[in-house]
């Protein structure tokens, strides 16, 4: 990057706001490439200035908060510039009556939560990087975790948005009512493409009244075949758990606060979660019939307190990035599967992992066909390369796909993070170019190498 | 400016060089209507008629619907696609003739999958054929557009459908997990698939609500839903409608969220009863129509929760229904609305604003005075849950001066809504009817966006032209005339 261009971008949001040392840009690194400069734009037109700028002097963007998702995506052609949304924090428009706000980007989760509660509301999500993600990268990522078994991912969530795009434009998409069907849903195009269109500068977010209480519980069971046929009378029952996660061993152990190989030696049994809420007699209802379930499949269940359960769900949702910091080389999965194929892909996993001799852990959102799984290498080993890929071929049988949200850099250049495209891709190379024409954000890192 | 040059053209050589040889070829004689005395029934849909199509087509596969398509991008014919033509802003219809290609003959359901929760189904099924379907596994398809004993998949998936139920379940949007569509170059691609999400940009979602502007949709995976164990189903008799709104607010305030919440208007009730005989009170102002679905206990709770805020917010009679006989008659009133309202008006123009839940009672107020202002009767049916409305504006066609007055007062609405901070359509589409109001709404560079969007998937505008996006030709105004009831 030229000086000239470098000057640019610190003219429009100020000196002050254009970070150039060497500790601030290393923790923006992406997978070994330092960028040149940080920026943190104070309002949505310096977001739309910088966009500009950065096009037209041929830069390449990566937006970007708390970094909880800079891990996710193949490795950048180039980068050059972090657009950071940290001062796009502010709640612009809320309407506790309507369950409506409108907010910045940039604020955290936990914080967003926090200023909700006070009006018995909240936004169920429970995505990884937890109280750190922040409304912008949840979205962007459309990220989710166990609580979309029962009230969806963000994609559900969105009403609208505010973007600034490359040609330093502010495109609003949708609205901020719960029902609109007016135009195009460029919402939903933007949910879920990391930055790779635009920068989102406000999102408009349909909110849930919190329940009265919640409970939760854990089945203990032998093996797949019995947690197969637990998950599958708990959806055929009208119990609507808010959550649920099918655990491996070393996630169990894990999610009860220890380390995954505290289970090692174990007779090697799998745990089944769930999470209830509701008013206490429908949460005497749902303990009851839960009883019946379990007791027919001969199974024990066990009610949690009430901290040691969001503990454990907090840890499930943010397991890869809590285990990585004591495992440097672990590779996190994402697979999505056919409900039904659940337990099986589990299955698989595990054998794989044994074969190859990693540790693994699986935490699979039984209820939806999520598998989420850690393998954990001592080492980098390349051979895992050859593991992901028997696994990919695997989902992919079963009408599914795998990506990786999680890797050492060197892996990235032996297998691709998202898998190969479908018969759209001719389309998602068109919207790509449509919006970012030169190639501007995130250059490289998103399917099929947009 | 340059892409409606284009759809002019198409439709200007359109008329003279129709392919009919070769479509009979595509699709088999027997599935080819050229004649115009067939050609007249698919000039209309819900809304409005403009044109003659110059042939209707009647695929029954995937490959034939992407021949027929192949054949209108070799000649630049228009093409429409069209399901149980039921659409309430002329998706359906031809603007200036071209090819219909009606999905009615493609209406099987290819797998019904309980233990995966979904259903794969071509465009042409019945909505509710297809949770009757799976209703014998206990499982139900959840968007039901009032409309849902004749309206199709197909057409659903096109305009992001709506209904009663979606306040709890969402639209269509969020029930669909994949698509086959063709695009206007006879390609077929999928998008989303079997799974709850795939790699990439949501193409899936793209397609759903693009109201046959980005190609035709030949098959569909949804997701189906459980069926509750219990439903209430609750009445609330108002004199004042004031009360009756205010309750609504009430209701979200409480925490609750209904599985439907409806209002009903005196004028509408009065056509309701008339027709139904289903026992709606006709000297009240407003009634609520409430649905509680879930867990029993929970239900049981919700509705004695709901039922003292409705006394609260002054209802004089809260009713439950005792008999699922009881609730299958309300909720038949309610699905057949806009048919009762037949009765009473030689036509009615039906508006889908959406406004902030909190300002319902603002916005009826506004109703109140769009009445007085233009001489007008209008009938209030509405999801009050989620602020979606449809004011029934009363008129007769034959007198045009009339009908002036009915497309100035149905623009007073939009244009309050949008500026409530809602929406001109919650659920039934821009269409034809209310492009000329996108900009009530977008700015010129996010409607110029929109116009990129649209030609990623139909470059040269040969797929349902002149919808959607403003045309430019009218600013600003409605400026199609509904044919009535």
């Amino acid at each position: 990057m030229s000086h000239v261009s470098l000057h640019g971008l610190s003219v429009i949001v100020s000196e002050d706001n254009c970070l150039t040392d060497a500790a601030t840009l290393t923790t923006f690194s992406v997978d070994g490439l330092v960028p040149q400069c940080a920026v943190f734009p104070r309002s949505e037109d310096e977001v739309a200035r910088v966009l500009k700028r950065a096009a037209e002097c041929g830069l390449a963007v990566i937006p970007c908060r708390n970094t909880t998702k800079l891990g996710v995506g193949g490795i950048p052609r180039r980068y050059d510039v972090t657009l950071s949304l940290k001062n796009l924090s502010e709640i612009r428009r809320f309407e506790p009556a309507d369950l409506t706000v409108s907010a910045g980007p940039g604020i955290e989760l936990a914080d967003f939560q926090r200023l909700l509660q006070p009006h018995r509301l909240w936004l169920p999500l429970d995505p990884p990087g937890a109280g750190r993600a922040t409304l912008g990268g949840i979205v962007a990522a459309n990220a989710s975790g166990p609580l979309r078994l029962k009230y969806g991912a963000p994609r559900d969530f969105v009403l609208g948005m505010r973007v600034a795009t490359p040609d330093g434009k502010i495109i609003k998409t949708g609205g901020q009512v719960v029902k609109n069907v007016a135009g195009y849903d460029l919402s939903r195009l933007l949910t879920g493409s990391y930055g790779t269109l635009g920068v989102i500068v406000e999102i408009s977010l349909k909110l849930f009244p919190l329940s009265a209480a919640r409970t939760s519980w854990k089945a203990r069971v032998p093996d797949l075949n019995v947690a197969h046929e637990l998950r599958r009378k708990i959806l055929q029952s009208p119990l609507g758990p808010t959550r649920m996660a099918l655990l491996d061993g070393g996630a169990a152990a894990f999610a009860g606060g220890n380390a995954p190989e505290s289970s090692d030696g174990a007779e090697g049994g799998f745990e089944i979660w769930m999470e209830f809420s509701g008013s206490d007699r429908v949460l005497a209802r749902c303990a009851q019939t839960l009883g019946e379930l379990a007791q027919a499949a001969g199974v024990a269940t066990e009610a949690l307190a009430e901290g040691i359960a969001s503990a454990g769900w907090d840890r499930i949702a943010d397991a890869s990035f809590l285990l990585s910091e004591h495992c440097e080389n672990l590779i996190a999965l994402r697979v999505t599967l056919p409900i039904a194929s659940s337990e099986s892909f589990v299955e698989l996993i595990e054998n794989e992992a044994k074969k190859h001799g990693v540790r693994a852990a699986c935490f699979c959102q039984n209820g939806v066909g999520i598998v989420r799984a850690c393998l954990m290498p001592k080492d980098f080993d390349l051979g895992l390369a050859t593991v992901i890929t028997r696994l990919r071929a695997q989902a992919a049988e079963r009408g599914g796909a795998l990506v990786i949200e999680r890797c050492p850099s060197e892996m990235k250049k032996h297998v691709d993070v998202w898998g190969s495209v479908g018969s759209d891709f001719a389309l998602m190379h068109k919207l790509k170019e449509l919006w970012d024409p030169k190639g501007t954000l995130s250059p490289g890192r998103f399917v099929g190498g947009l | 400016m340059q892409e409606r040059r284009q759809e002019h053209g198409a439709a200007v050589r359109a008329k003279a060089s129709i392919p009919l040889e070769a479509l009979a070829r595509a699709v088999g004689k027997e599935s080819l209507l050229s004649q115009p005395e067939d050609l007249m029934l698919y000039e209309y849909d819900g809304l409005s008629s403009q044109a003659l199509p110059d042939a209707v087509v009647f695929p029954s596969s995937t490959a034939e619907v992407a021949a027929v398509v192949k054949l209108a991008a070799q000649y630049e014919i228009p093409v429409v696609a069209r399901g149980a033509g039921t659409g309430l802003s002329g998706g359906a219809v031809v603007k200036e003739g071209g090819i219909v290609v009606s999905l009615a003959r493609m209406k099987k359901i290819l797998e019904i999958d309980p233990e995966n929760q979904r259903a794969r189904a071509q465009p042409g099924v019945v909505n509710l054929d297809l949770s009757l379907a799976a209703s014998e596994y206990g499982y139900y398809y959840a968007p039901d557009p009032s409309s849902q004993k004749a309206c199709t998949l197909g057409g659903n998936v096109a305009e992001n459908s709506g209904g009663p139920h979606t306040l709890a379940y969402g639209v269509t949007t969020n029930h669909v997990l994949g698509l086959e569509m063709v695009l206007p170059d006879g390609s077929i691609v999928r998008a989303g698939g079997i799974c709850r999400e795939t790699p990439g940009y949501d193409v899936r979602g793209l397609m759903i609500g693009s109201e046959g502007t980005f190609g035709i949709v030949t098959e569909i995976i949804v997701r189906l839903c459980r069926k509750p164990e219990a439903v209430k189903t609750l009445l609330a008799v108002y004199d004042r409608c004031a009360d009756a709104t205010q309750t609504v607010a009430a209701i979200t305030a409480r925490g609750v969220t209904p599985a439907a919440l409806e209002m009903m208007d005196g004028l509408m009730l009065r056509a309701l009863e008339d027709a139904t005989h289903a026992g709606f009170p006709v000297d009240a102002a407003a009634v609520l129509l409430i649905e509680i679905e879930g867990l029993r206990e929970a239900v049981e709770e919700e509705a004695s929760g709901i039922e003292s805020v409705c006394r609260e917010n002054r209802a004089r009679e809260v009713r439950l229904a005792k008999t699922a006989q009881e609730r299958e008659l309300l909720w038949r009133g309610r699905k057949n609305a806009f048919g009762a309202i037949g009765r009473m008006s030689p036509s009615f123009y039906v508006q889908d604003g959406v406004i902030p839940r909190t300002r319902l009672p603002e916005m009826m107020e506004y109703m109140e005075q769009v009445q007085k202002r233009h001489g007008l009767r209008i009938a209030n049916i509405f999801h009050a849950g989620d602020g979606n409305l449809h004011p029934l504006i009363l008129y007769d066609l034959r007198d045009a001066e009339e009908t002036q007055r009915v497309m100035r007062a149905a623009q007073e609405i939009m244009t309050k809504c949008a500026e409530l901070g809602g929406s001109i359509t919650g659920e039934h589409g821009v269409g034809l009817e209310k492009n000329e109001l996108m900009p009530l709404l977008f700015s010129e560079d996010d409607l110029a966006m929109m116009r990129g969007i649209k030609q990623v998937f139909n470059p040269r505008g040969t797929f349902n032209p002149g919808k959607v996006l403003p045309t430019g030709k009218m600013c600003g105004e409605l400026r199609v005339q509904p044919v009535g009831a």
